[in-house]
């Protein structure tokens, strides 16, 4: 037994010893706790953990294996995303007891705070005592015992999984219903109870899915919709577009979904331009071997870089939103192009882990395939906010896309129409942010790039939280991003544009004299390596391609995204369709395609007359239009219209 | 977003190791705000009425101004010194606080009038306003805390919590998240004649708050009409000159948790930080449901 006496060690420190006494097999005592936050978090080992007082914040979070016995209270999240294991509360437990369980038993003997069990997928979490407020909200899996009252408005919106409850009911959440429980139900709880030791002698009362809730009602109607390339607002305001979409509405009577990004038209990077002649673009022939385009990403903290050829990442993209083909193409693509991929929503694929030489593994608020697992064979670690595409909401998987294997990546039920929360459980502001960072970098031992995914909104506020919480880089993507799935009426009028996005961007982490320390990484209908060059100008330190990246591989922009039915094999889960999909072919033309925008990058670098990308500087952009100049605070000079549109022909 | 602690000593007489309480608790959830930190406190060596302002530009300028405006509402010095960014005077007077308030507004930023309370808030730490204003020497008998992340309004002193009940001597009101219907409530009470000195949601609650004493409300009637009429995502303290108090929003989103035995009731946004007055012992903690509210008072 290793004794560890937290009035004299870090957390920091005392999680490094408990790795270790893990590896040797050894048990660990825990002395003066005094309730600190992230005790245990990342303990990969079959060895107990006994800790001597309360612990705070994510006791046992992230870990698999170990058993872990608290002798008095717990704070938020005890159990985070448990593996496998057993923790044991003496006391009670704070909020989001069991969050994102994947198995492993949470044994809490008094009162869990509200949420507990929030989007758990497996396991099974106790409390001997009363439940709070909306206790097993939006779990997909697993089993809540409650052996005093439920709390108000228990079982809301969960999609799977069942909770037992042995005193009150207080209230049903929505889409929860009462059902008998099984002798069999009932024989399992109680050898449950047994177990751990505890005595119930009371009858239990079984909550499970309503179902009502699961799929859309109505779908929409089977149509060829135009392609997302010919709509456009600016023709008139009654055209083909606007019809068709008013007349589906009249059948379904709901918003309607689909994916790519805003189509409307919003002052972007066309509207600017770079004060470069166009006779100077020959003479930058050779730019290629001068310019220096490579640079590091994510050791503002010392975690171990990203490592970029150019400064260019692929934007995060879905396996569930994408069929598994084309992330493996996607994957390759990002290796032989040496730039970053990244798992986007749901999980992380073996395949996907093998093709990337460097790969960035999202967390999003449904915790959909999050492990500590995937975590540590990750490159970066990213907290996802929100997107460009629908910022402040969750993500969206249709059910013809939620498959057996792809619901098993992700710990859901099969076959639901899968809508993320919008909320992480335990990110409820900057404070609880700051927190959950540091568990993340306590469970990977500080080695990994942490960042931060947002949409574009209040950037101005936000980028100073993303600061002030200590993040090593942002991902920021403005309302043009594209997404497989989201409401119309969000994808066009929710969030504001790229250019707007990086310039609040740059104004509010000036406004705390922290321009220049944390890197942005800025997307959103970013087509090719001019508009990179014009958003490194602006100040972002590198640039992330989805829509172009997709464009590049095969994609003909059908608009059949979010149904799942992707002629090409490309935003599909249908066997027959993705078998279309030539990983081979496609993933080399995807790196053909990042080959030239290294290409337009460099000329452009070179072409300015520098012969590094870092400088760049706002000095090289002049605004073409009023609304451009306005929103980045560049002159305003159309006179350089023409020699804009004579470069580009030179570069195309 | 925030920390926030409180501390009321249960037992008679008021010279308790208020300050040195403090500090530690909101040390020990400084990570839950890093920008700025401050304390409202109950002391017992104040003078008639003690004032506080800002006076970090032209010092001199904002001390004479402070000077003149008193001496023309007849309040009389005590007492008074320079302490890090501000100006602390204990005065005689006798007249109606709410104009009284609203004219030394006009001479410097005041940051709190009470017969007992005193706000001290700054940029920097538990321990860096421990270290200017000597927080952990000042015994009294009740107190909250704060620390601040600031996410939509600036990193200044005037920003950050406690905030006073401008108007109300010895209101005080430490937050912790977002009241959404700020602007409807803002609007509602400036109808009435109250005056705003920042955007900041959490001078609302200060304000809603005193206003509903003054009307006669008891402090407990109060905070329950909080929980119906804010809208967001809270958990607050306010403390009186006789007392400390909760509210909890409905949604559970903002975390609080409170200790008591027969000396004292400690609350904080963490567990870590009760443990700080008690440290190496496991506590019998309990956290409030959502939508409720507590009092206690010497009072009573």
């Amino acid at each position: 037994m290793v004794t560890i006496d937290l009035s004299k060690l870090s957390v920091r420190e005392a999680n490094a010893a408990f790795g270790a006494a893990g590896e040797r097999g050894e048990d660990i005592e825990v002395l003066n706790p005094d309730a600190r936050h992230h005790i245990g978090v990342g303990l990969v080992a079959p060895v107990t953990v006994k800790v001597r007082g309360s612990a705070g914040y994510f006791c046992a979070g992230l870990s698999h294996g170990a058993r872990f016995e608290i002798d008095s209270n717990v704070g938020w999240g005890v159990g985070d995303s448990l593996y496998e294991g057993a923790v044991i509360v003496g006391g009670n437990a704070g909020a989001i007891a069991g969050v994102g369980l994947r198995g492993g038993e949470v044994v809490v003997k008094g009162n869990l705070g509200s949420r507990g069990g929030q989007v758990m997928k497996a396991g099974t979490l106790l409390a001997c005592g009363n439940a709070g407020f909306l206790a097993g909200y939006m779990m997909y899996g697993g089993r809540i015992i409650i052996l005093g009252n439920s709390g108000e408005r228990v079982g809301e919106d969960m999609s799977a999984g069942e909770i037992y409850v042995g005193g009150e009911v207080q209230s049903l959440g929505s889409d929860a219903k009462l059902v008998e429980p099984s002798e069999a139900d009932i024989a399992s709880v109680k050898a449950f109870l047994t177990k751990y030791g505890i005595d119930f002698s009371g009858t239990f009362k079984k909550i499970v899915n309503a179902g009502t809730k699961l799929r859309y009602g109505v779908n929409e109607p089977v149509s060829r919709p135009l392609p997302h390339t010919v709509f456009s607002e600016a023709d008139t305001y009654w055209n083909a577009k606007v019809a068709e979409d008013i007349h589906a509405k009249s059948l379904i009577g709901r918003y309607r979904i689909r994916g790519y990004g805003a189509s409307k038209p919003v002052p972007h990077f066309g509207d600017i331009a770079l004060k470069i002649d166009p006779a100077r673009v020959a003479a930058a022939s050779d730019a290629l071997a001068k310019v220096k385009l490579a640079t590091k990403i994510g050791d503002r903290h010392g975690a171990k870089p990203l490592e970029l050829s150019m400064p260019v990442m692929i934007a995060p993209m879905s396996y569930g939103a994408l069929s598994k083909s084309t992330k493996i193409a996607l994957a390759r693509a990002s290796r032989l192009a040496g730039i970053v991929e990244n798992t986007g929503e749901g999980g992380m694929l073996d395949e996907q882990r093998a093709e990337a030489k460097q790969l960035i593994f999202q967390c999003l608020s449904g915790r959909l395939g999050w492990n500590i697992h995937d975590m540590r064979r990750a490159d970066g670690i990213e907290i996802y906010i929100s997107q460009g595409a629908k910022p402040g909401l969750g993500g969206q998987l249709m059910a013809k896309k939620v498959t057996k294997e792809l619901a098993r990546v992700r710990g859901i039920p099969e076959g639901i129409d899968l809508r993320s929360p919008s909320r992480h459980p335990d990110i409820m502001g900057a404070d609880d942010l700051v927190i959950k960072v540091e568990e993340f970098r306590e469970a990977t031992a500080y080695s990994k790039p942490i960042s931060i995914k947002m949409g574009a909104g209040r950037v101005r506020d936000d980028i100073k939280i993303a600061y002030k919480d200590g993040f090593d880089f942002v991902q920021l993507d403005g309302l043009q991003g594209s997404t497989g799935a989201a409401s119309t009426e969000v994808l066009e009028n929710v969030g504001i544009p790229t250019l707007a996005a990086i310039q609040e961007a740059l104004d509010g982490l000036r406004e705390i004299d922290a321009k220049g320390d944390m890197p942005i990484v800025l997307m959103g209908g970013i087509k090719d390596g001019v508009d990179a060059v014009k958003a490194l100008a602006l100040g972002a330190s590198a640039v992330a391609m989805g829509t172009a990246a997709i464009i590049a591989g095969g994609c003909i922009s059908c608009m059949q995204c979010h149904v799942g039915n992707c002629v090409v094999g490309i935003a599909t889960q249908d066997p027959e369709h993705e078998a279309r999909y030539q990983i081979d072919v496609q993933s080399k033309a995807i790196a053909r395609f990042f080959e030239v925008v290294r290409w337009q990058i460099a000329t452009l670098v070179a072409a300015l007359g520098y012969d590094d990308f870092r400088d760049l500087s706002r000095d090289d952009l002049v605004a073409l239009t009023p609304e451009a100049a306005a929103i980045t605070g560049l002159p305003y000079d159309p006179t350089w219209a023409d020699k804009a549109e004579a470069l580009f022909r030179e570069v195309a | 977003m925030c920390g926030i602690a409180g501390i009321f000593f249960k037992t008679p007489g008021s010279n308790q190791v208020l300050g040195r309480a403090l500090v530690d608790m909101l040390d020990g959830c400084q990570h839950r705000g890093p920008d700025s930190t401050g304390f409202a406190l109950y002391e017992d060596d104040v003078e008639g009425l003690r004032l506080r302002f800002l006076v970090e530009d032209d010092a001199e300028g904002s001390i004479a101004r402070i000077r003149a405006a008193l001496a023309e509402h007849g309040a009389t010095i005590a007492k008074e010194r320079r302490e890090g960014a501000t100006f602390v005077v204990d005065v005689h007077y006798d007249g109606e606080i709410r104009p009284f308030s609203y004219a030394m507004e006009h001479a410097a930023k005041l940051v709190s009038i009470g017969t007992a309370l005193d706000i001290v808030k700054d940029v920097g730490t538990s321990h860096d306003l421990d270290a200017t204003y000597r927080i952990g020497e000042i015994r009294g008998s009740h107190g909250i805390g704060h620390v601040r992340l600031a996410t939509e309004s600036d990193v200044k002193p005037e920003s950050a919590h406690p905030f006073w009940a401008t108007g109300f001597a010895d209101v005080a009101i430490v937050h912790n998240g977002q009241i959404t219907n700020y602007w409807k409530m803002r609007r509602r009470l400036e109808a009435r004649g109250f005056e705003f000195r920042t955007d900041n949601d959490s001078e609302l609650i200060a304000v809603y708050v005193a206003d509903k004493l003054a009307q006669g409300v008891k402090l407990e009637t109060a905070l329950e009409q909080s929980v119906d009429d804010l809208d967001g995502t809270f958990s607050f303290l306010v403390s009186t000159k006789d007392g400390i108090g909760f509210a909890k929003d409905r949604l559970a989103a903002k975390p609080m948790v409170m200790f008591e035995d027969d000396g004292l009731v400690a609350i904080a946004s963490e567990e870590v930080s009760l443990n700080r007055l008690f440290p190496g012992r496991p506590l019998s903690t309990t956290e409030p449901a959502p939508g409720t509210f507590r009092t206690w008072s010497r009072s009573i």
